[in-house]
């Protein structure tokens, strides 16, 4: 009888609850609640970067720990009297901190890649607050300040440094060695050059598909040209699929490098830090990357050695466009709290980061400056100047322009394992990108 | 086999006498057995310095490098001895002493809570019978099968207004590991000899006086297997820690490590990595090795009826 | 578990001369208050069973990092999650991991159970060695071995000076081997546990059987096989049934070493699951979860009653 009443009380029990929780949750939004009236008095109003902040504590999610962002926290709390609390979360870091938000464990700052499709991944009309009004945009560099940042015409992420760009390193001995002396201006010239090399005995490129991620560079930067043609659109409405020309080619072209033999021995395993190393040590002619290769090796070396062993050059299918793809260094979101006041401080910081404390953090990093009247600090390697030059001509990436972000490189790295043909991969790539957008309720899918 | 002491002292005490018999020198093939057993002996150090000994051996030498010299793990000694270094480095930037207290704030309550409300329920579900008990003891073990649902327990969590504490990390790893304690505990008590409850609730004992003076000591091998394979579990659980208590005041060992492993981008500082490694392994080592014979004995006893 | 118990002791409260009680039972149920299962069933209520029924209820809607609140849509989610075959190959690389750690950790723990059962000092020690990866953090043993197991890593090394050659093989770099590889760290990680059941085992076997096998002349390799290990069913019930639940729920081990690759051959279905969650899939990533709930139920559950009935027959 007891137990009989136990279990049933138990049952009745854990459906009330289960009922209980559904109800909190749906309609409403999972994340706390979201700013109201305090969220868009605070989003029209700006302080002033130096502003009193006593006795407000912020906290910032993510962000290198070592690197300029630590001088500038630390800058803002004495110039402010604010309290800055770093929160760390692990790799893989945007996955985790997307978590956290959707279980509304929400920070006031963030590193985050400033791309549409990271921006919906964290419902940024829903969280973040909107920069549009931001102080120092007119201070920035025309050619990057519009080039990211944005979901559907509102600006939601400041960007803070030279967006990354997809681009060729290669080791300035080795060109000299199979006697290379012009810069290749298109996709089958750099194949010419790489042939020359592996005819020579060389290695043509290096590849790290033991990270994986690298291995979309090669397909995104022959895209460049569609893509400027209006290529993403296509694909967001439905209407191109990554299974059609031109990314179902660019797949192949891949493919057919690969099985060449214009790529290192350890491709399959080699780490990032194995493909830099190659590189550098003449192992390799070419590697196609993003800033992270040269912000590597800058752990390693300093601007002159790196000038002396390394150029960089643009490359697409038919000339030298490059693509951008921001990473989560490149740019800071603010996210709406609720609390008007954290809210301004957060912004507030963003002022500070962009304004008084902008060349000091360039300084500090070495990094190229994305503002007109802020020169280069002089330790900043040639190769990242000429990489910030080729943003005037260039044409957003897969992540800049999608509105989702299919894992296309896990699915190349099970190419590279030749677990996958270049079709397959396509369809994959296609499938995963239709469930994402149909989960965004996007039209067409 | 019903397990009592007594019949568990008669074949132990039987297979001791084999042992000793076994021992005395002289006799017929004793030269063999020694040499056996030398053989024997060799193989078994030899095995456990491979098997074992390699990967730690990695870890001790290893943390004891400089960043430079540790970013390519090898079995060489360092060539500076550089192990007092690391390990401050990592006691301050992985805030050691705050992740140990951490860590000792969620697994003690925890397990304690476990075992108490565990071996509670347990006791009744194992004496009771009925279709509604066997449904019940059921749903009690449910959470050895489950698998894990990150989002909707922190949201529950949330929902209490305990996300981010150290309460409500205890509190789901109490619901979480109800089930392995539930099961262990119904099984052995299943197997006591009812006679001394029955003789006692003659007297008049009430149930609560029953279970504590009469049923947990007897419980006792079986109590010791469920605290400590709960206890490794949730000590060195980092998962839900990652979710539950992110964002808020308490920081456990293994949720440290992250931040430790994270921490230079580009570059893995294994000597770091190794140093909290050794760190965060110490606090249980040193609880198994001061009652390692406790607690194989409790394992053993415990787990296998 | 031996079922014979409870008849003895019934046996000895009717012998001991009490009239049956008119009705046993309630006076059963009075005596084993109810009091006493709430609080533990409070706490698995609250912090399990409801998160988890949840969870299951999250699986037939819309549920996603995209928008504010879900809408239900039925079956919707498992037919997709069929229809691309990404499940079907977790769900694959799934079981041959939980088998092959079922396999491989008790079968190492039986042999070092076997090796280490005298009670010799050697012994001893060597138990407390085989028993500290149990106490080591599933990640840092993933970290430890990654490290180990780099194409330019510690085994390399040791094969190379053993084979005087320059041995680089890529341990976790191989889509058909590395499952294996894995399987085996997770195998070396446990197996100290599982010795130390078969040595309880071992330890508690009816010695007038063994006695019996040794008059009559029987080999100690034939008393294992056809004496000792029958009997050690209890034993092996545990440990199989320990190691395959954990295996399919836990994946600190793999992700620490592999995080699913190379080219998802690794890929364990709640690495899967993680990896959804974080695109922000989370009905789907559910949807998984229900899925590897039903697996676990289908697979693992006959396999541990099947072990329970042979230990009652044998």
């Amino acid at each position: 009888m007891r137990a009989t009443r136990s279990a049933r009380t138990l049952a009745v029990a854990a459906a009330a609850g289960a009922a209980l929780l559904l109800t909190s949750c749906a309609g409403g939004d999972l994340t706390s609640s979201s700013g109201s009236e305090g969220g868009d008095d605070a989003a029209t109003t700006w302080n002033d970067a130096t502003a009193d902040l006593s006795g407000v504590t912020i906290t910032f999610g993510g962000g290198t720990a070592g690197g300029p962002l630590d001088g500038a926290i630390e800058a803002f709390q004495e110039e402010t009297g604010a309290t800055i609390e770093r929160v760390t979360y692990p790799d893989p870091y945007e996955q985790n901190l997307q978590t956290r938000v959707a279980t509304g464990d929400i920070p006031d700052l963030a590193s985050w890649q400033p791309t549409t499709s990271m921006l919906t991944a964290l419902q940024a009309p829903a969280n973040l607050l909107p920069l549009d009004d931001a102080p120092w945009l007119d201070a920035m560099d025309p050619a990057v300040r519009d080039i990211a940042g944005f979901v559907d015409g509102t600006r939601y992420a400041a960007i803070v440094s030279s967006p990354s760009v997809m681009g060729v390193y290669y080791n300035k001995a080795v060109f000299a060695q199979y006697g290379i002396t012009e810069l290749p201006q298109s996709w089958d010239e750099m194949l010419d050059v790489a042939r020359t090399v592996q005819a020579g005995g060389g290695t043509a490129f290096v590849e790290a598909g033991g990270a994986q991620w690298p291995t979309q560079w090669a397909v995104q930067m022959q895209l460049a040209e569609a893509a400027q043609d209006g290529l993403w659109d296509e694909v967001n409405a439905g209407e191109t699929a990554f299974t059609d020309s031109p990314i179902i080619d660019a797949i192949t072209t891949y493919q057919g490098m690969v099985d060449e033999g214009l790529y290192n021995d350890d491709l399959r395993t080699a780490t990032f830090e194995d493909q830099s190393a190659h590189l550098f040590a003449g192992e390799g002619a070419m590697a196609l990357q993003v800033n992270a290769l040269l912000e590597q090796l800058l752990t390693q070396y300093d601007a002159q050695q790196i000038d002396d062993t390394l150029g960089w050059f643009p490359i697409s299918t038919d000339g030298t466009v490059a693509t951008t793809i921001p990473d989560n260094k490149n740019g800071i979101v603010a996210f709406k709290t609720g609390d008007a006041e954290r809210e301004a401080a957060a912004k507030q910081f963003l002022t500070f980061l962009m304004t008084d404390y902008y060349p000091t953090y360039i300084e500090d990093g070495g990094l190229v400056s994305i503002e007109t009247d802020v020169p280069n600090p002089d330790t900043v390697p040639q190769l990242a100047q000429d990489i910030a030059a080729s943003l005037g001509d260039s044409v957003g990436s897969m992540q800049s322009l999608a509105i989702a972000n299919p894992d296309l490189y896990i699915n190349l790295a099970s190419l590279l394992y030749g677990e996958m043909t270049p079709e397959q991969v396509a369809e994959a790539t296609q499938q995963q990108f239709a469930q994402l957008a149909q989960a965004q309720g996007a039209e067409g899918f | 086999m019903t397990a009592t002491p007594a019949t568990l002292a008669a074949p132990a005490a039987r297979a001791a006498r084999r042992a000793t018999r076994a021992r005395r020198p002289g006799g017929p093939g004793a030269g063999r057995r020694t040499a056996g057993r030398a053989l024997h002996d060799v193989v078994v150090v030899l095995l456990a310095a491979v098997v074992v000994g390699v990967p730690l051996w990695l870890v001790l030498v290893t943390a004891s490098k400089t960043t430079a010299e540790a970013a390519r793990p090898d079995l060489s000694l360092p060539t500076e001895f550089a192990l007092g270094d690391n390990l401050r480095q990592v006691v301050d930037q992985g805030e050691v002493l705050l992740a140990l207290g951490g860590s000792l704030l969620v697994t003690v309550p925890a397990v304690v809570l476990l075992l108490v409300l565990g071996s509670a329920a347990s006791w009744v579900l194992a004496r009771r019978t009925g279709r509604w008990n066997a449904v019940l003891y059921t749903v009690g073990i449910s959470s050895i099968v489950l698998p894990p649902a990150v989002i909707t327990t922190v949201l529950t969590v949330r929902s209490l207004g305990l996300q981010g504490t150290a309460p409500g990390m205890v509190g789901v790893y109490t619901g979480m590991f109800m089930g392995t304690v539930i099961f262990f505990v119904t099984g052995f008590a299943r197997n006591l000899p009812i006679e001394l409850e029955e003789a006692a609730r003659l007297d008049g004992t009430t149930p609560f006086q029953l279970f504590t003076r009469i049923v947990l000591p007897m419980l006792r091998p079986v109590i010791a297997t469920a605290a400590i394979l709960t206890t490794l579990s949730i000590w060195n659980e980092v998962f839900y820690t990652f979710f539950v208590l992110g964002g808020g005041d308490t920081t456990t060992l293994p949720l440290n490590l992250y931040k430790v492993a994270s921490a230079a981008q580009y570059v893995n500082n294994w000597n770091l990595i190794f140093a909290y490694v050794v760190l965060m392994s110490l606090p249980m080592i040193i609880v198994f090795a001061v009652a390692q014979r406790r607690i194989i004995s409790g394992v053993t006893s415990g787990a296998v009826k | 578990m031996a079922t014979t118990a409870p008849a003895p002791a019934r046996t000895a409260h009717a012998a001991s001369g009490r009239a049956a009680a008119p009705a046993p039972r309630r006076r059963r149920a009075v005596s084993y208050p109810s009091w006493m299962l709430w609080p533990a069933f409070a706490a698995l209520l609250v912090f399990f069973l409801v998160p988890t029924l949840l969870n299951f209820v999250y699986a037939f809607t819309d549920w996603s990092a995209f928008k504010q609140g879900f809408g239900f849509v039925g079956a919707q989610n498992f037919q997709r999650l069929f229809a691309d075959g990404s499940l079907l190959s977790s769900l694959r690389v799934t079981l041959v991991w939980a088998v092959l750690v079922a396999l491989l950790q008790n079968g190492f723990g039986f042999v070092l159970a076997l090796l280490l059962e005298g009670d010799t000092r050697v012994n001893r020690g060597a138990r407390i060695v085989f028993f500290l990866p149990v106490l080591l953090s599933p990640l840092a043993v993933g970290y430890v071995f990654q490290a180990l197991l780099r194409p330019d890593g510690a085994l390399n090394g040791v094969l190379g000076a053993l084979t005087g050659t320059d041995v680089s093989i890529a341990w976790l770099g191989s889509t058909t081997w590395t499952i294996v590889v894995v399987s085996v760290v997770q195998a070396w990680k446990w197996m100290g546990l599982s010795m130390l059941i078969f040595m309880a085992g071992l330890k508690t076997m009816p010695t007038d059987v063994l006695e019996a096998a040794r008059i009559d002349g029987a080999s100690w390799w034939r008393t294992l096989w056809s004496v000792r290990f029958p009997l050690l069913a209890p034993a092996v019930t545990f440990n199989v049934a320990t190691a395959l639940l954990g295996s399919m729920n836990g994946f600190d081990t793999a992700t620490a070493l592999t995080n699913g690759g190379p080219a998802r051959s690794t890929e364990l279905l709640n690495i899967f699951i993680f990896r959804t969650f974080g695109q922000g899939l989370y009905a789907q990533a559910t949807t998984m979860s229900l899925v590897l709930f039903l697996t676990v139920v289908i697979v693992a559950l006959p396999v541990i009653l099947y072990l329970r009935r042979r230990e009652n027959v044998l």
